[in-house]
């Protein structure tokens, strides 16, 4: 027990020596996710609209005048189709109306018919544009259709992406952060050859693996906690609809797989460019199976399944549910489990790979 | 410029390359991250997990069923349980959309009254939220306007065209950027750590002390990062035509030459990289930081160019992804090749900033210890 305190006070103390990696380590988790959750909205702004209107009249004026601020900009007036063409060709305009010379005619008889030319290469933000204004036109026609659609968007009414970009910016730099960290404070020792030295010592190995991974854990969680306590509450407003006892349980959990991930790489690697390119190996498959970027239910089969090994998938939901979706705790018990067994198999393969000097 | 230094310089490089194993890593992650991020970022949601409650059981209701059904986005499940149950389903993160017909609803609409259909989206994830909304809406209006075409005057039908990619797949939106930051990133890393790890070592001395000179140098040095990923050009055109099936319009000599010159300015910035750099982790990292986060935010894949304002747009101008996506999008999606002023001009300023890159780098460069 006491060689364990040592060796957790002095990767401690080490830490805190190199005043460059603190830095880095506050700067990650203040500024960083503070730049990503004000940085972009992903809602489709500002799109540009060009119209030709052969018409002259006061309908395809009326339909314009639906087209504003902040989800379009100022439709914009090209005099024949072959310019508005050119103009979508080139990718300055991205919604194209056409109106009919006899459109208003039509109109009266019922039968008008709106041209919209779409450039599509953008899929999601032309879908999401082409459904804005179907709205707009059915609204606009003014049917007697009776039916409402009542559209309730539950956990986050607004849609607000700051709050989730934050979120997920959070996640991403805690994953990096602690794999990074607890990686190097293998491999570095290993570098300078003092890692066989240590291994050579009178101690369970083991048990230096296990408080060198603690130290960084510590360090990461007191991380957590501001970076929570300051950017996401005090800044981002995100809310908290679970329990903070249990969020900081299983951040507890994810840190511990993470560090196992860590202890992986210090185990395969050599040197620190190694640990560099060797976590971006790892780490991307891991992001992208998580489902933060691509829900999992819309994977890829093979994907689904191997979606169930990254660490972060767990974290991702049970985050989302703590936060936005007022999950009773006792529904999580499954994350928890998860998130241990992963780590638990990945310290047995650490402890067999890294904690043996033959 | 003597060849024959030049030509011994490359061969070392050469050898080294292969000999650290650096050009396994040439190789694989580009491919990896065209792979992975082609995969991975999917804007569209698929077989969204749909819960309808179905309190009508009519005629309509069923129709308004079956189309669910027979969209691709949705997997909907008709359950027989109360509002309050599928709200603990999603809670618990099982389902994603609520949809809630109300009893009677037909009989409502065929007397005129207002009749509801409640829509519950989890938008726990804003963005996808968004989307799910938007389809469920679309297919409901849908369904709306085929009820109503026996109603006439004042009618508007949207007769809507999607241009460059019709089915409107993800994959054709995104693969083409993709290949915009690969090849903005692979060949900057290579080129920066090929400098940057002499430095380390300390056998930059050699350069410093030896007749070779400046130029003579960057060629030797640059030359190898560009000949092997010209070949991740033709390998990123492969995946993505054939793997992702993305259409190929345009021509392929115009795909190959501006290709080339992007390579070249990718080149470039690690040579800028390598003047500032003195250890390889910093090289890498920064190289990171400057490619791929232009990379990503001004590429259009995320936020087209034209929908950019202030000073997102001027900085979007500044970074040379904005240009070559703009002409790798028209060769894949669009095809009109040179024959459109605006590519013709934005692959001139490509090739300034090749040229303007690159001599930037070897005037900079110091052959003297600092």
């Amino acid at each position: 027990m006491r060689a364990f305190l040592a060796v957790l006070l002095k990767e401690l103390i080490m830490f805190f020596r190199s005043w460059g990696l603190v830095a880095v380590v506050l700067y990650s988790f203040t500024v960083d996710v503070y730049i990503a959750g004000k940085g972009f909205e992903v809602k489709p702004r500002n799109v540009s609209v060009g119209y030709v209107d052969y018409t002259d009249g006061v309908i395809p004026k009326k339909i314009l005048s639906h087209l504003h601020p902040p989800e379009f900009q100022e439709p914009i007036r090209f005099n024949s189709q072959e310019e508005l063409n050119k103009a979508i060709y080139n990718r300055e305009i991205i919604v194209g109306l056409v109106f009919d010379p006899d459109f208003e005619k039509n109109y009266f008889k019922g039968e008008a018919k709106l041209n919209l030319l779409l450039d599509a290469t953008a899929a999601a933000q032309s879908y999401v544009t082409l459904s804005y204004i179907q709205n707009i036109v059915l609204r606009f026609n003014d049917l007697n259709f009776h039916v409402e659609l009542k559209t309730h968007k539950l956990f986050n009414q607004n849609s607000d992406t700051p709050k989730f970009l934050a979120l997920a910016e959070f996640l991403s730099i805690l994953t990096l952060i602690t794999v990074i960290l607890s990686s190097v404070v293998f491999v570095k020792e290993k570098e300078s050859g003092t890692w066989d030295i240590m291994l050579l010592m009178p101690v369970d190995s083991k048990i230096i693996i296990l408080a060198k991974s603690l130290s960084q854990i510590i360090i990461v969680m007191v991380g957590t906690i501001i970076c929570t306590g300051i950017v996401l509450f005090g800044v981002f407003d995100l809310p908290m609809n679970g329990s903070f006892l249990a969020f900081v349980l299983l951040t507890l959990m994810y840190t511990f797989s993470a560090t196992g991930i860590g202890l992986f790489v210090a185990s395969v690697a050599q040197s620190l460019v190694q640990v560099a390119q060797l976590s971006v190996i790892i780490m991307m498959p891991i992001i992208f199976l998580s489902g933060s970027w691509t829900p999992i239910y819309s994977m890829h089969p093979v994907l689904q399944k191997l979606s169930l090994l990254s660490p972060l998938r767990y974290y991702i939901e049970g985050c989302e549910s703590l936060f936005f979706r007022r999950t009773p705790v006792l529904d999580l018990w499954l994350y928890f489990v998860a998130l241990f067994i992963l780590g638990s198999a990945l310290y047995l393969f650490g402890f067999r790979k890294i904690g043996k000097l033959f | 410029m003597r060849t024959g230094v030049i030509k011994a310089y490359m061969l070392k490089e050469f050898t080294e390359l292969v000999r650290t194993k650096l050009i396994i890593l040439v190789y694989l992650l580009p491919s990896m991250i065209l792979i992975l991020f082609g995969y991975g970022i999917k804007m569209e949601v698929k077989d969204v997990r749909t819960v309808i409650l179905d309190y009508d059981k009519s005629k309509l209701s069923y129709q308004i069923i079956s189309a669910f059904e027979h969209s691709k986005y949705f997997s909907p499940e008709v359950l027989n349980i109360s509002e309050k149950e599928a709200l603990s389903l999603m809670k618990k993160a099982k389902i994603d959309m609520i949809v809630i017909i109300p009893e009677s609803f037909e009989k409502n609409l065929l007397k005129g009254t207002i009749s509801e259909i409640g829509i519950f989206i989890d938008a726990s994830f804003p963005f996808r939220g968004l989307t799910i909304q938007s389809y469920a809406e679309g297919l409901l209006y849908n369904e709306a306007s085929k009820l109503l075409s026996s109603d006439k005057t004042g009618l508007i039908t949207v007769n809507q065209r999607n241009l460059f990619n019709q089915s409107m797949r993800d994959e054709d939106a995104i693969v083409p950027g993709l290949i915009g930051i690969v090849l903005l990133v692979a060949p900057a890393i290579l080129s920066a750590l090929v400098i940057v790890r002499e430095k380390e070592r300390g056998t930059i001395f050699n350069f410093y002390s030896s007749p070779v000179k400046k130029s003579e140098f960057v060629v030797a040095k640059l030359t190898p990062p560009f000949l092997l990923h010209s070949v991740n050009i033709f390998v990123m055109f492969l995946w993505a035509t054939y793997l992702f099936k993305v259409p190929f319009r345009g021509s392929f000599l115009t795909y190959w030459l501006t290709s080339e010159v992007y390579v070249m300015i990718s080149v470039g910035i690690g040579l800028l990289v390598s003047i500032v750099a003195r250890a390889q982790i910093v090289a890498i990292v920064l190289t990171i930081i400057i490619t791929v986060i232009p990379g990503f935010l001004y590429s259009g894949i995320i936020m087209p160019i034209s929908a950019m304002k202030g000073e997102a747009s001027i900085e979007a101008h500044i970074f040379p992804v904005m240009y070559f996506n703009h002409i790798i999008y028209d060769t894949f999606l669009i095809g009109q090749g040179f024959g459109s002023e605006k590519n013709l001009f934005y692959f001139v300023v490509l090739v300034m900033y090749a040229l303007g890159l690159l001599s930037l780098g070897t005037l900079l460069m110091k052959k003297e210890l600092r």
